[in-house]
This record gives structure tokens, sequence and C-alpha cells, in this order.
């Protein structure tokens, strides 16, 4: 059977061919289709954790209870989830534990480019990396065989373009598997210090059983047979490039890569006159041959940052690139079309109000961080999730009198429930004065709408237990919360103005869902009356889509435009009316 | 390695995935190996998107590098030209003549837009063929069809035949439409066999 799968699809399918009882994890391009696939398919568990630590615990302890389970996360997931991804791997396993890593080569979506086959190194687990979706099919499969009969996680590491590329699998029938059931063994899954020290020496052993399987299996690490004259080792989407680029080359193609088999790579070595590693990002593989004492080519003549493509292997293996001509458009400037909040975003008012009240805005990560871009700007700083928090209260803090009633922490609500639950807590505790604001919009909207603990629902769309974001934060101990309609733009501003002035720790909520992911059929449009309209471009400036120039005057699309109000308060002179009704 | 290359373009929401899957399930149904590269996450949000889509007996990766694709199949204008690289000179592009402005920052009039673009593209791209879908799918009462209609144009300079297209074009849309999906697509192959 022949069956066209995106690569994450792929992935789903080899879990379930390997009768995996549990999927797991935290949304995060490029990832999140892998549970959302899982979750079609009869006889798993599937769930979204509230972030990537939490997923791993739970499939932990799945594992511990004898079944299968797999754990998904992008590449700066893990990291939110190293500490029992570390540990993790001096308990072992009883059910086989799959972790996948989807990492960003050239940060489509990422706010880093980490290559994390270091973590799997680091944390001495097995790693497998497929190079394309029929790979990620049946290496997710046998990754479950692996992490049993070495007693390890395993992480499969991918990269955007093995998760987000599509192309032809085959599907096979259903693998055998017995749960297990619990075993209580206390020296292995009780991490005492003394318990951990004898572990340590398991682990060390287990890898040596780990790479002499490595160094012998053909299927895992295939050598294609070609020219003496050079010799490629590579691994996952670099492969491909390889092929395309010099089919006529020996290649050692490696599928297991933690740990290296590099008796298989030195005699492979031996075969050839030069031997070059084609790797995306670190020189992962590279650094270990040169280490061995074997002469190795590789990112003296590819670049270790950015993806890798065709143009740039051929240039690196050939020496010139293949397709140098193209048609052209000659030298226009082509006007750029960075990606913008929707139009009728709940986000947008609210930004505007930063913008208008110059606040110093510590942001997050979430479709709001879109509000760091022009015309909106509006944001001072973001770096990983659940930081805005932190960075509010060290900003608010030590930022003498300028910072004071102006500082504000920015978070989107899946982020809070992800990372920033103990930023308020600390915030609390140590007597923050600055102000949190919560976009309350009810989904995980930037990766595409999944459901997070403040939903209301599962990942199959069914009710599901709700927390109300404002409830939690008075539980915790805020005294001062309050909610707010972010497209009201007054009383937000007025609210936004009491809590900046209280000496306290103060929490905003926005409370408005995505329209996107609560399917909120669009509104009717605005008018623009041009004859009052001063062309002040104060609508403009609240950066909609819906809303562009034209002979110098704002015009409205009436098939974007949903009627959302934010233009119209802002409107001076008041030329731009709702539709009726509003 | 004899391989097709195909890149699609246009803005986050137009449709450009559902065409670039509709081909590649097209060219599973021919026996052919495909593989494709798709955006997902933070570009979709109103930015420009593309997807390659290449087709052949062996295809081992699946970005098309520049100056290789044979095919562009732009849903919109301005992002016909910023992709117009990957094509080779002579390439066939077929251009959906739709305008979506990028987002506007102020009030003034010179950067929205590139004058007289549809001068420019015909002449970066000798072999261009615009396909009015979206006046094709107005008519057909239904804005969704223009991606339909373009592959509709582009199948027709594809190895696919009619059958592995139908197959394709029930297998990725609901019951409810495929029948207005396979009009249009006919609508599609009609309009460059014999342009009116
Ligand atoms: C550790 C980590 N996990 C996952 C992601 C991917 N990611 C980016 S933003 C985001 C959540 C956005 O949801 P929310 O905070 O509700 O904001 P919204 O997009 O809905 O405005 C996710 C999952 C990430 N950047 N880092």
């Amino acid at each position: 059977m022949r069956k066209l799968m995106l690569g994450n699809e792929a992935v789903a399918r080899g879990a379930w061919e390997a009768r995996v009882a549990f999927g797991s994890g935290y949304p995060g391009t490029p990832s999140t289709e892998i549970l959302e696939a899982l979750a079609v398919y009869p006889d798993v568990k599937v769930q979204w954790a509230p972030n990537e630590k939490v997923g791993y615990e739970v499939a932990v302890g799945a594992g511990l209870a004898g079944v299968r389970a797999l754990v998904t996360m992008k590449h700066v997931g893990l990291n939110v989830a190293a500490d029992p991804f570390f540990s993790s791997s001096y308990m072992g396993v009883n059910g086989g534990l799959v972790v996948v890593s989807a990492d960003d080569p050239g940060m489509a979506s990422s706010q880093d480019e980490q290559d994390n086959r270091s973590m799997a190194k680091a944390a001495k687990v097995l790693m497998v990396e497929p190079y394309d979706a029929e790979e990620a099919r049946w290496m997710t499969r046998e990754a479950f065989a692996l992490s049993e009969a070495f007693d390890s996680p395993v992480l499969m590491r991918m990269t955007t373009r093995v998760c987000h590329h599509t192309g032809v699998v085959h599907p096979a029938e259903r693998a055998e598997f017995t749960p297990k059931g619990f075993v209580k063994d206390i020296p292995k899954f009780v991490l005492l210090p003394n318990h951990a020290r004898a572990r340590r020496v398991k682990i060390e052993e287990r890898l040596q059983k780990a790479l002499a399987f490595s160094e012998q299996s053909d299927l895992w690490n295939p050598i294609r047979k070609g020219s003496s004259d050079i010799g490629i080792v590579t691994s996952g989407v670099s492969y491909g490039y390889v092929l395309e680029t010099m089919p006529e080359a020996s290649v050692l193609k490696l599928g297991i890569t933690n740990p290296l088999p590099m008796e298989r790579i030195r005699a492979f070595a031996k075969t050839v006159k030069k031997l070059v590693v084609v790797e995306e990002l670190e020189p992962y593989i590279e650094e270990a041959i040169r280490a061995a004492g074997i002469q190795v080519h590789g990112k003296d003549i590819l670049p270790d940052t950015g993806e890798l493509n065709l143009p740039l292997v051929e240039k690196a293996l050939l020496g010139h690139v293949r397709d140098k001509v193209t048609a052209h458009p000659g030298d226009v400037k082509i006007p750029v079309r960075p990606p913008t909040l929707c139009p009728g975003c709940s986000h947008r008012g609210i930004f505007t109000l930063f913008r208008d009240m110059k606040l110093r805005v510590m942001g997050d990560i979430g479709c709001y961080t879109l509000g760091a871009l022009k015309p909106l700007a509006a944001m001072d700083a973001c770096m990983c999730m659940g930081a805005s928090v932190g960075m509010a209260q060290g900003l608010e803090k030590f930022g003498g009198p300028k910072e004071k009633g102006k500082t504000i922490g920015v978070i989107g609500d899946s982020t809070f429930f992800h990372s920033g639950l103990t930023g308020l807590v600390d915030m609390i505790v140590n007597r923050s004065q600055a102000t949190l604001v919560i976009l309350d919009n009810r989904w995980t909207a930037m990766t595409g709408g999944q459901p997070h603990p403040g939903t209301g629902k599962d990942i199959h769309g069914e009710d599901a237990p709700q927390l109300n974001v404002a409830e939690v934060c008075r539980a915790l101990g805020v005294k001062r919360v309050r909610e707010v309609d972010p497209y009201n733009l007054e009383a937000t501003r007025k609210i936004l103005e009491e809590e900046l002035a209280a000496p306290e720790v103060s929490v905003v909520v926005a409370v408005a869902p995505c329209l996107l992911g609560a399917r909120i059929p669009k509104g009717e449009p605005v008018e623009i009356n041009l004859e009052t309209c001063n062309r002040c471009g104060a609508c403009i400036r609240v950066g909609c889509m819906a809303i562009h120039e034209k002979d110098g005057f704002p015009d409205v699309d009436p098939d974007l435009c949903g009627g959302c109000g934010v233009c119209e308060q802002v409107c001076e002179p008041g030329a731009i009316s709702l539709p009726a009704g509003k | 390695m004899d391989i097709t290359n195909i890149l699609f373009a246009g803005v986050g929401g137009q449709g450009i995935l559902t065409s670039s899957r509709v081909l590649a399930l097209a060219a599973v149904h021919a026996g052919l190996d495909v593989k494709m590269s798709e955006v997902h996450g933070m570009a979709q949000r109103g930015g420009n998107v593309d997807t390659h889509v290449r087709i052949g007996k062996e295809v081992p990766s699946s970005l098309i590098p520049e100056g290789a694709a044979h095919f562009l199949v732009s849903f919109e204008k301005l992002e016909a030209l910023r992709y117009m690289h990957y094509l080779r000179p002579e390439g066939v592009a077929f251009v959906c003549p739709t305008e979506i402005h990028p987002l506007a920052l102020n009030l003034r009039k010179d950067e929205s837009y590139v004058k007289d673009i549809d001068k420019v593209l015909e002449t970066s791209a000798p072999k261009l063929v615009w396909v009015d879908a979206t006046e094709m799918a107005k008519e057909a009462g239904d804005l969704r069809m223009v991606n339909v209609i373009l592959l509709g144009a582009l199948s027709t300079r594809l190895p696919m035949g009619p059958e592995d297209w139908e197959a394709a074009i029930r297998e990725r849309f609901s019951a409810k439409v495929q029948e207005a999906c396979l009009a249009s697509f006919k609508r599609g192959i009609q309009y460059v066999s014999a342009p009116v």
C-alpha cells in the first residue's frame, strides 16, 4: 500500500503500528501534528499536557505501567522537559518510551536554532533520525523496540523539513506487543544518590550494548556502495540532498546517531579516498569522527547555521551550483509581507493601548508576539515561554523611577498555564509591583488552535474540565485581579492605568476568544466616511490587514473586515462607523 | 534524476496547501514518487507562503532550488514576483491576477505595491499564463474553487492522467463539494486549452 503522509502523520502511524497506548506532549511547530494525527487512531489515549515537562512525566508514568508511550515537542520544549529527560535516562524504561524532538534549523517558527542531537548525547539516551516520511514511520515503530531492548528512552530527532514534508509511506500491519504491567524495582526507579550511582554504571553498559547493535545494523546504518573517490557520512534530511547531488558517491547513512557507530565509520572511511560529513547545524558527527582520529571534511565546506538545501550541498560537493540561471524580475523592490495578527484579533486593541500608553512591555511567545512588529511595535523583550513574568518583575524592581508604574508582563493563556504560574507565584511572594496582563483567548492560537487547560476541550474536541485564569490567579494569592474586554479600549485603558498605579502585584485578564479557535463567523465590516476622514492614519496604525491605503485615504476590505471596532475607537474625527447593531 | 518541480506561492490562507496536496495525491495515483514541503506555524499568519512539490520516478529531497522550478503557480501577483527566481528561465508561470496588499504602515502611497506589476511579471517570465481563477470561481459561485481551477490549468502540462486527478480530488474533498471541485478543475483545463 502507498499512502501520502506528512512526516508528522507518519510518526503517528508508526507509533500506532507499534501499539503505543499513550501519546502526550505540548504543541510547538514543527511537532504539533504528530499528536493530532495520533488522536485519530483507535485504542490510543492521547492528550495535550500543559507543558513539555508534565507531558514527559506522564509518559514516563505510563511507561512504568508497562505500556508504550510517545511524547512529542519542539526542540525548545525539550529544554522544558530536560529535567525528567536526563533523569529518566537513569531509570531506563519498562514499556518503551520514545520522545520526539522537532528541531527547527533556519528558525522558521522558533526563537532559537539549537541542535538537540547534543541533548541525546548529554543525557546518554539512544537517538534515531529519520530522513523522510516513510523512515519516520518505520523508525518510530522500531524505536519502541530499541527502547525496550536497551532499557533507554529513545530520542527521535526530527527537523522542520522532515516533519513538514509530505511523501509516500508504506503502512504496515501492527506489531505484536503485550503490556507488561508495573514491575516493582526500587533501586532502578527511585533515584536516590546511591541508587543513581549504580544506575550510572548501567547507563554505560547499555550504551555499549546499543553501540554493538548499531555497529552491525545494515537496517539502521546502511551503506550505499559507490565510487571510492568520495565517501559521505550523513543523517536526517541531508541524506536526500546527498543522493541528489552525488548519486554515484559512497554513502553511509546514519539512522542511529547516538551512540555513533565509530568502527563502522572507520571501516567505511578506509574504502574511500576522501571522507565528508554532510549534516545540518552543529558538526555533531564530524567532531566525533575527528576525535576518533579520522580525517574528515564537513563544516569547512558547509555552513553550520541555518538549513541545508540542494544548492549548498552541490556547492560543497561539486564546487558549483547546478541551476544558476533563474527567471528574474530585475531590480524591483518587492514589499515584504510579514505575518500579522488576523483581522478582528482580540490582541490588536490591547497592543494599540500598550503603544499609545508608552508602556514597557516584557512580552512572551504566541500570536501576540506579532505585537512587536510595526506599526504596533509595542513589545520590548521576548525570550522564551513564561519568561515575561519574571522579566517584568526584574525590570520593574531595578528600572528605577523611569520604569515604575509603566512595566507590564504580557502573556497568552496557554503560555500562562505552560510556565507563567510559577513566575506569578514569585511576583506575589517577592512583593513585585509590576502588572501582569494575561491574554485569555481560550486557545493555543499560534500553533493552530490547540486546546489548553483554560479551553474546556480535549484534543478530540470533547468537553473537558476548564480552569478559569482569573480564579487561578486569585487562588494563588493575587489581591488585584481584573477582567477586561479587550475590544473595549477605553475601559481597558482605565483599568490598566489603575493597576499600574497600584503599589502591589496586579493581574489584568483580557478575555475574548480567538476567532479561529472558537470558529466565530466574520461579522459585518466597518464603513469609512471619506468626507470626515482627516487622514491622520491612526486606523492604519492599528496594523490590520483589512484596512489599507487607497489614493491617500484609508480603505476597508469588506471581505476581511469583521467590524471588531478597534479602528473605530482610535478614529478621532469619528469617520469610521460600526456596522448597524454593534 | 528526472524530477518535475512545481512551486506554489501565495498568501497564508489562500488554499495553497490544499492545492499542493491534491497535486501530490494525483502523482501517487499515477504511481509516481513525490515529495512536498509545506509551511505551518508562524508563517501562516497572513504572511507569504510557498509549498514545493517535486514529482518523478524517485524523489530524494523536498525543496526546490532557486532556478529549478518547471512551474510556478501563484495565487497572487506580488507573490508571483517574490518567488519568480525559483523558476527556470524557460519555466511556465500560472498566475492568478489577484492583488492582496501587504499590511500598510502609513497613508503614504508609494510603497504599497509594485508599479506596473503585470508588465514586470510578463517580462521576467516569458511563458507566463494569466489564469483569472478568482473571477471563474466567482462565476461558479464559490471562491474556494480558486485552487482547483489553478490546478486544472497546471494539469495540462503534467504527466498525470484525468483519472489520477479525479481520484485525487475525490480523496481530498468531502462528498459535498467533490462535483463542484471537479467541474471547476475542468474549467481550469478548458481555460488554458482554449483561451477566450
Ligand atoms: C517551550 C516551548 N514550547 C512550545 C512552543 C511553541 N509555542 C509558541 S507560542 C505557544 C503558545 C501560544 O499560545 P498562547 O500563549 O495562548 O497565545 P496565543 O497564540 O493564543 O495568542 C506555543 C505552544 C515554544 N515556543 N516553546
